[in-house]
Parts: structure tokens; sequence; C-alpha cells
């Protein structure tokens, strides 16, 4: 009981010392315990999401890559490759880790120019390779870069320094929200030209997030978002390609062996699983079937052999990491620490949107948009931008405990 | 600065939002979780089984075919495995070299098969009927994409000797000609068949239930023995080239059993190799080919005269001056012989006799003694194509035609039959069904057509005509009696007679105890014979005597050089 009460005071004096946390925060906040770096309800769930989708990268590819040319007919092509870009992002991420979060603001601006600059090169056609009628890849010698990927961390840097350095003016409709929709508008143009209409939608989510949770107006903020509905739904009108998509998505057994083609197995995949699966490796979807099992429907993989209950773990593993990265940012900003508090919500914002989208359309609640699983789905550049998010968010959880252990402001 | 615009305001402002953005993401996830619980937990089957049905299927399992084989047990024809090769051309992307040497195993030109492997579609198949060996060694290559399944090929050991009998199988192991495809059903058997599982590029990943065992085809035995098959295809062929014919067939028969020993026809073709076939190769003439067959059809009118008491074998009928002229039409002999007896009409051939010997006999009397000895109908074999020919219906005869038809024309029949036929001389006047399966003596029982007196009194007519002063001494075999008749008939060729004919002769042996009958028909001779007497008696000749001596005949004649013979028989005359 002595320990109990103890640790409730000291909780209670640091929380003094770092103003008004909410009694939610408090529950959260991790347990007292001096120079404790990595949260473990993020590092824990991160690592599982990491690993479980290496593990369902190899079952979901091995299939494909054994019987086509273009792998060399390895089995663990992909594997292999997944299995590199995981350790090169958690090197990547231990060095932007070592980044203090003051050094990350000024870089932002620059990030941001640099990802632009790669979504132009992506659609000059020598330099962007052109895969299924998409410009989506810049092929530099062995390896290939998706810079959307790469986009969608700069956003999150951009829009929360934009926002850390206008807050004073996020009221202002031409002042706080002009600029930043001007420029959303160019990415938009150039996400569109690829086109990748799946990050295009989880940018403008970020953008639009950071710009909400940094206080704009809030009746502009509404009709924006009418305005922004009507734009998508518009975008996809426009498009056959799109227009299928969505329609076939209510239905894909109307059209089975065509436009529904893809949904349909994925449903079948994930009826097969049933409570506990078929068993890991003995999906029969991943047999040619289900095409892109190991980007877009690895969940429908996970679904057949893993059943509800992998299904279930995943979803709550997301549910946590968003959590999460939404406790350690409003930690921040209750510090006082506005751009990395905005920083952990557009993470959260990223992993919880593009993971919710990404299972929707596995579970056929959404219209597929060709979106990949975070932390999961086979992509290097995506793997990559994914674990640089993850050490974003462990800095700025850092640089809170560090302010509240007693640290200097 | 204004107190709308401080961050503080913000700040407070984005502890709700934000608290209002976590709620609905979180929210989302919820209605995920639920979306997947009754997607796989609490689903009706449903779906999980659509999905199963677009999986599984069903898988054929081959039967063996059964084999064919002769009435010893000989071998004519028996599915030996075999591989079909084919390849995925999605993953089949071969090295110039490893095409090549896939290319080479297949024994396929390199462009043929790089233009398959080309191919916009899943799979292709690049050879079927591949030998196993072959298959193995081809796939220990490891080549990526290739694929191969088991099938069977149907060989035939004896090749063109017997392949109007035997028929053939296409590649999908179904009978096309010849027994294979009249005994189809009891050769084929009943393929058994498998539910499995298949990937998406319907490939085999899993074998659930087997649904049905295949079971195997029967083995089917002919009455046909192969050595006198042989016998009879090889001196046939030498014949046909000989006397450059067209075509020829030749049919042996049983006398005891009315089994079908042999049949052969030429031209034949190797059902091992059908590459290049042509139909005149294809033609099982003996049974699908119909002819006038001439004077061979003497014997069955006298015999009728004889039977209905119109005549005795010595009732003298005068045949000069070899010409006999019926309303508008003339017919003549084509050499005139003056008065001859019954029996010498048979021996010479004379067509004036036979239908003067007509003319004392009604239409019907004839039409239904044709009918009665199997013309008009096929035979019932079973066999595919098999002709029934033609015998026109009585009362439409006008007399010309009855006369012409005493000595076979205007009448058409096939040679199986003509042989057949000449059962009822062969055996004591009655007639026997044909049959290509093995059987045993006694089993079958005959019609009688004939007396046995009328049979016994036309047998020995029919020795004469291969005696010397007969129209068929060539037929004579060293120590056996013989019987026979010879046809000589012009073709017919848009209803007008040609001058271009088909030339047969029917017989059996051994005279004493008929055994064999031997049916043989040279079609279009035209190395300068034509005459069934030089053409295709000796045929008959060399067929009998081998197929005699093949059965264990003993010889019910004394071996004696045929002038002697002819002293013995004054009566016969030569003219």
């Amino acid at each position: 009981m002595t320990a109990v009460t103890d640790r409730t005071t000291g909780n209670r004096f640091r929380h003094h010392g770092a103003r008004a946390l909410s009694a939610r925060g408090r529950l959260l906040a991790p347990p007292a315990r001096p120079l404790r770096e990595l949260d473990p309800w993020l590092i824990w769930p991160a690592v599982t999401l990491l690993l479980v989708g290496l593990v369902m990268v190899y079952s979901a590819s091995v299939a494909t890559a054994e019987g086509r040319a273009v792998t060399g007919f390895q089995p663990g092509y992909f594997a292999l490759r997944h299995a590199l870009y995981l350790a090169l992002g958690v090197v990547a991420g231990t060095v932007a880790f070592q980044l203090p979060m003051t050094a990350w603001q000024r870089l932002a601006p620059w990030a941001f120019i640099c990802a632009c600059v790669l979504l132009v090169l992506v659609l000059i056609p020598v330099i962007g390779r052109e895969i299924n009628g998409a410009r989506r890849w810049l092929a530099i010698g062995p390896l290939q870069l998706q810079p959307s990927e790469f986009m969608k961390l700069a956003v999150v840097l951009y829009a929360a320094s934009y926002t850390a350095r206008k807050l004073a003016v996020m009221g202002s409709f031409k002042r706080g929200f002009l600029p930043m929709a001007s420029v959303m508008l160019v990415v938009g143009f150039l996400l569109l030209r690829e086109p990748d209409f799946g990050a295009f939608v989880v940018i403008v989510c970020i953008a639009m997030g950071i710009l909400f949770l940094g206080g704009i107006n809030a009746r502009l903020y509404f009709l924006l978002t009418v305005a922004l509905a009507v734009g998508f739904v518009l975008l996809i009108l426009i498009s056959p390609y799109r227009r299928d998509r969505v329609l076939f998505f209510v239905d894909p057994f109307q059209d089975e062996l065509g436009k529904g083609y893809q949904l349909a197995h994925a449903l079948y995949a994930f009826s097969r699983g049933e409570w506990f699966g078929v068993g890991l490796g003995a999906s029969m979807e991943k047999l040619f079937y289900l095409p892109e099992a190991h980007t877009d429907f690895l969940l429908a993989v996970i679904g057949e052999e893993l059943g509800f209950a992998g299904v279930a773990a995943i979803i709550v593993l997301f549910a946590i990491l968003t959590q999460r990265a939404f406790a350690i940012a409003r930690q921040s900003i209750s510090l006082e620490r506005i751009f990395g508090g905005l920083v952990a919500y557009g993470v959260g914002i990223w992993l919880g949107i593009q993971g919710m989208f990404n299972i929707g359309v596995n579970l056929g609640v959404l219209p597929t948009k060709g979106l990949t699983l975070p932390l999961m789905s086979y992509g290097g550049s995506g793997i990559l931008a994914n674990c640089l998010a993850l050490a974003l968010l462990f800095r700025v959880d850092y640089e809170n405990r560090q302010l509240m252990s007693g640290g200097s402001k | 600065m204004k107190f709308s615009e401080s961050p503080l305001l913000s700040l407070r402002l984005s502890v709700g939002r934000a608290r209002l953005v976590l709620i609905l993401l979180l929210a989302a996830f919820a209605a995920m979780l639920v979306r997947a619980l009754m997607l796989q937990g609490l689903d009706d089957e449903r779906l999980r089984l659509r999905g199963e049905a677009r999986k599984s299927g069903l898988e054929r399992i081959a039967a063996h075919r059964g084999r064919i084989v002769d009435r010893h047990g000989t071998l004519l024809a028996a599915s030996t495995p075999a591989r079909a090769i084919g390849a995925y051309p999605e993953e089949a992307r071969l090295t110039p070299a490893q095409l090549r040497e896939l290319a080479a195993s297949l024994a396929m030109p390199v462009p043929e098969v790089s233009r398959r492997l080309a191919e916009d579609s899943r799979f292709v198949l690049l050879k079927r009927q591949v030998a196993p060996k072959v298959a193995d060694e081809l796939l220990a290559l490891k080549l990526p994409g290739l694929k191969s399944d088991v099938e069977y090929r149907r060989y035939y050991p004896a090749a063109e000797v017997a392949a109007h009998v035997v028929g053939f199988t296409d590649v999908d192991d179904r009978g096309q000609e010849g027994v294979e495809l009249s005994f189809e059903k009891d050769l084929s058997g009943q393929p058994g068949s498998t539910r499995v599982l298949r990937d998406g590029r319907r490939r085999i990943v899993e074998h659930i239930e087997r649904l049905r065992s295949p079971r195997d085809g029967e083995d089917v035995q002919l009455a046909l023995d192969g050595k006198l098959q042989y016998l009879a295809y090889t001196h046939l062929r030498q014949a046909v080239e000989d006397n450059r014919a067209r075509a020829g067939a030749v049919v042996v028969l049983d006398v005891d059993t009315g089994e079908i020993l042999a049949l052969a026809n030429l031209p034949s073709y190797n059902p091992n190799d059908r590459q290049g076939l042509s139909g005149e190769q294809l033609r099982n003439r003996a049974l699908t080919d119909t002819f006038e067959p001439g004077s061979t059809l003497k014997p069955m009118t006298i015999a009728l005269a004889l039977e209905t008491g119109r005549v005795q074998p010595d009732t003298p009928i005068q045949t000069a001056p070899g010409r006999l002229t019926i309303g508008n039409a003339t017919i003549s002999d084509a050499h005139p012989h003056g008065l001859l007896s019954v029996a010498e009409v048979i021996q010479k051939s004379s067509n004036v006799g036979a239908a003067k010997i007509a003319e004392k006999l009604s239409p019907e009397e004839m039409w239904s003694m044709f009918v009665a000895l199997g013309f008009g109908r096929p035979p019932g074999l079973g066999f595919p194509g098999e002709a029934g020919g033609r015998v026109r219906p009585f009362a439409r005869w006008r007399p010309i035609e009855q006369a012409t038809m005493s000595y076979g024309h205007g009448i058409a029949v096939s040679l199986t039959q003509l042989a057949h036929a000449y059962l009822v001389f062969a055996r004591d006047g009655d007639l026997l069904p044909l049959s290509l399966l093995r059987r045993d003596a006694g089993s079958a029982t005959g019609r009688q057509v004939f007396s046995p007196a009328t049979a016994r009194a036309v047998r020995a007519m029919l020795e004469m005509a291969v005696l010397p002063g007969g129209t068929a001494p060539k037929a004579q075999i060293p120590g056996f009696r013989v019987a026979g008749k010879t046809g000589t008939a012009h073709k017919l060729e848009n209803g007008v007679y040609a001058r271009r004919y088909v030339s047969s002769f029917v017989g059996f042996a051994p005279v004493s105890r008929p055994r064999l009958i031997v049916a043989v028909m040279i079609d279009e001779p035209s190395a300068g014979k034509h005459y069934g007497g030089d053409v295709a008696a000796p045929v008959f000749a060399r067929i009998m005597e081998d197929s005699l001596r093949a059965r264990g005949v003993a010889p019910d004649a004394a071996v004696q050089p045929p002038v002697q013979v002819v002293t013995t028989r004054p009566s016969g005359g030569r003219l």
C-alpha cells in the first residue's frame, strides 16, 4: 500500500510541475521510472506490427515470388527485401531519434521542398517508373523510391511547423488557412497526376487534421470539410476507374471475375479464416487468386491464416498506437511544445487513418484505393517512412519525459 | 494580442478537438472490429462456401483403356503411359539455351516452342503423347513453368496389317475408327473423379476427396487370327502391287463358327503414326464399300433353281450364240460356249446360262433368296459404316434386270457380305451370323437357306470352276480340294459401265470338309489382266494355302500335278 501511495504522490507532484493534464492523460501516463526513454505501450505494439508484418509478407508473397519470372523464382524475394528495408528503417529511425525536435522544426520546410521535388521528378517519364498505369516510383539504381510515402512524413513535419508558426493567426481564413491550402493544392495536383489517390486522401487528412487540432476556425473548418467532401466525390465521379472501384465495392459479386475480383477474393479469404484461421502459411487466396496479397491486401491473408483473432489483434494494436500518439501529442502540447505535439498528432492521424482505410478496404466497407497497411505491408519506402514517423513519435515522447523528470525547459 | 487569437485558446480548443478526432478514429477501428467479427466469426457460411466453390473442382482420373487382342491373346492395341507436356507462359521465361534444350527434347522447332510460350494464356499445351522417359529427362532439367500430366498412348503392334479392323483412338483416348470405335463402351471403362482445390493458376493444391474410383476398360478379344491376318495382308499387298491396282480387300471366315479370322484392306496406314493420312487409306473397303459382285453371285441363282426343282445339275442350257436379247438389251458371254449343263454354267461362268436359268425363277423368289443371304442390310457387326449394299424391291424388277442380277449386276454388296453368303455352300445350306469377336464352335446357330443337298451340289460345281476347264484353275492349292467362283465386274461410273473392273474370287477349302472361306477383291487392276481368274484367284490360292497350313488343316487330296486332274474329268472339257 505504501508503494502505491508513494507513486501517486510522486505523480501528482510532477503533474503539478507539468501544469494541467487531464485525468485520462494521467492514467495513461507511464509509471514513474526515471529516464525510461521508450513508452512500452508504443514500442511493443509497433515492434509487434512490424515483425508480424514481416512474417505475413513472407507468407503472403512466397507463392507469387516463386511463380514469377520477375522475382527470379525465389520464394523469399519479397520477404528478404522487406527485412532489409525494415533493418534500414530501424537504423534510419535510430538516427532520426537522435535529432531534437527543434532541429526537426528547422528541417521541416526543407524536407517538404525535397518531397515536392521528388513528386515532380516521378512524373518525368525517364526517371519515373510506370507500373500498372501509375507513375509512382523513382528508380535509383537497384532501389525504387515511392515519393508519396515520404511526402506523408514531410506533410506531417511541414503542417506542424506551419501551424506552430501561425498559431496566433489560425482563426483567420486568409492568413491561417489560405497559404496551407494553396500548398496542398499543388501537392494534391502532383499526386493525382501519378495518380495516387490513396496517398492524396491520407495527405489531405494529415494536413487538415493538424490544422484542425492546431486551432483553425471551427466554422471555416466545417465549410472546408464539406467543400473537400464534394471535391472527393467529384474526383471519383470524373474518373471512370475510380467510379468503378467505388461502385464495385458495393457489391463485388456483381462482377466477380472482373472489377469485383479483388474484393470478392479478399472477402473469401476473411470468411475462410473464421475464428482462428486456417493456420500460418495455409492461405489459399494468396495462391494467385488475391492480387496484391503482400501489399494492399495483406490483412486479408492475415484474416485467412490467423482468423478473426489475428485481425482483431491487428486492429487493437493500431488503435493502441493511435491512442498513444494522441496521448503523447497532448502531453507535449500541455508542456507547450507545440511543434512536437502537432507532429505526434500528425503521425497518429497518419497511422490511424491509413490503417483504418486499409482495414476498411480489406473488409469491404471502403472502396479500394491502393493504400498499404502501415508498418506491415510490403513496400520499402512505406516501411522506411513509417519507421521515421515512429522515431519522431519516440523523440517527442522522450523530450516530454525529459521535461517531466525535471529537465530544464 | 486579441483574446480570440491567443495561442492559449487554440491549445484549449485542441484538447477537445483532439479528443473528438481520437474518439472518431477509435470508433472507426471498433466498427472494423465488428465488421471482421460479422465476416469471420458470425457469418452464415454462405460466403465461405462460395469462395470454396471458386477454388474446388473435379479432376478426372483417367481409366486404363482395355486392350484389344486377337483370338490367341496376341496384342493388337494396348495403352502405355505417356505424358502431356505443357507450360505456364508467365513462368516459363527461358534462356535461349534452355529453349533449345526444351525444343530438342520435344522434337519441335525452336520458333514453334517460343511462339507457344509467348501466347497470352494461363497454360499452353506443348506436346502430347510424350514418352515417359523423355518427359522425366525434361523435368529433370528443372526448367521453370513446365508441367507434365499423365495420359495414355495407344500402341498398335500390328501396325498397318490390322489397321482397318482395330482402328485407332484420338489423343483423348476415345475410339475413332474400327473396333476402337465400335467397342468404345467396353474398352473405355469409366473415368473416376476426385474433388480438388486449385490455386489461381488452376493448379491442384490439394486432393479433398475421391468421389469415384476409375473403372478400367475391359479387354476385347477379337475372332481375328493374327497369323492369318498377316498372311492375308502381305499376299494382298503383293497382289495389289503386281496388278497395279487401286485397292484391294480380303476377308477370311471360319466356316465352323462364322468368325472373321482376317480382314485386310489396301491401301492401309500405320495407326501408330497417322500423319498425312488420306481418306483412301482409312477406308475399310471390305466392310464399307459395295461393288457389283458379278459372277460370284451366279451360284446363288443356280442354288435357288436347284432348290426349287426348276433345274438339275445336268439340265442342259443352250447358251449359243453367247448372246441373249431381252427387251431391247442384249447380254453376252466373254467366250461363246454352246450347250452347257447347269454345272458347266458355273464352271464356265456363262452369263447367258445364268440368265436363262433365272428366267425360270420369279423375281420374288430371287429377292427373298438374296435377302435371306444377308444382302441389302448391314451384317450387324457393330462396325462403323458397315455397308448394307443394295437389293432393289422385286416388284419393280424388269426382266432384263432380273437377268443381269442372276450374274451379279444391278445389285451391290460388300466383300464381307459376299464371303458371308458363301457360308451356305461351305456349310450344308445354313447361314451363321458373322462375328468380329471370338466365338466357340457350336455357340451360334444358323438359318437354313438351302437344303444340304442343294448346298453339296453347288459345292461340287464350285470345285469344278477351280479345276482345269473352269475359270479359275489358278485358285488350286496342292494337297487340298478347293471350291470357288470368280467374278469380273465392270465398274459403274455415273450410271455407265466403264472399262474398269473389280476382280474378285470367293472360295473355300478343303472341299471334303470346308474350314475356311477366303474372299478377295482387287479394285481396278491395271497391269494387263483383269479377269477374276487371273487376278483374284492366285491371291486366294496363296492366302488359302498358307492359312490352311497355319491352322493345321489336314490335306484332303493327293499332291498331284494339275495336269493329271484333267484326265480324270473328261466331262469338264476345254474350250
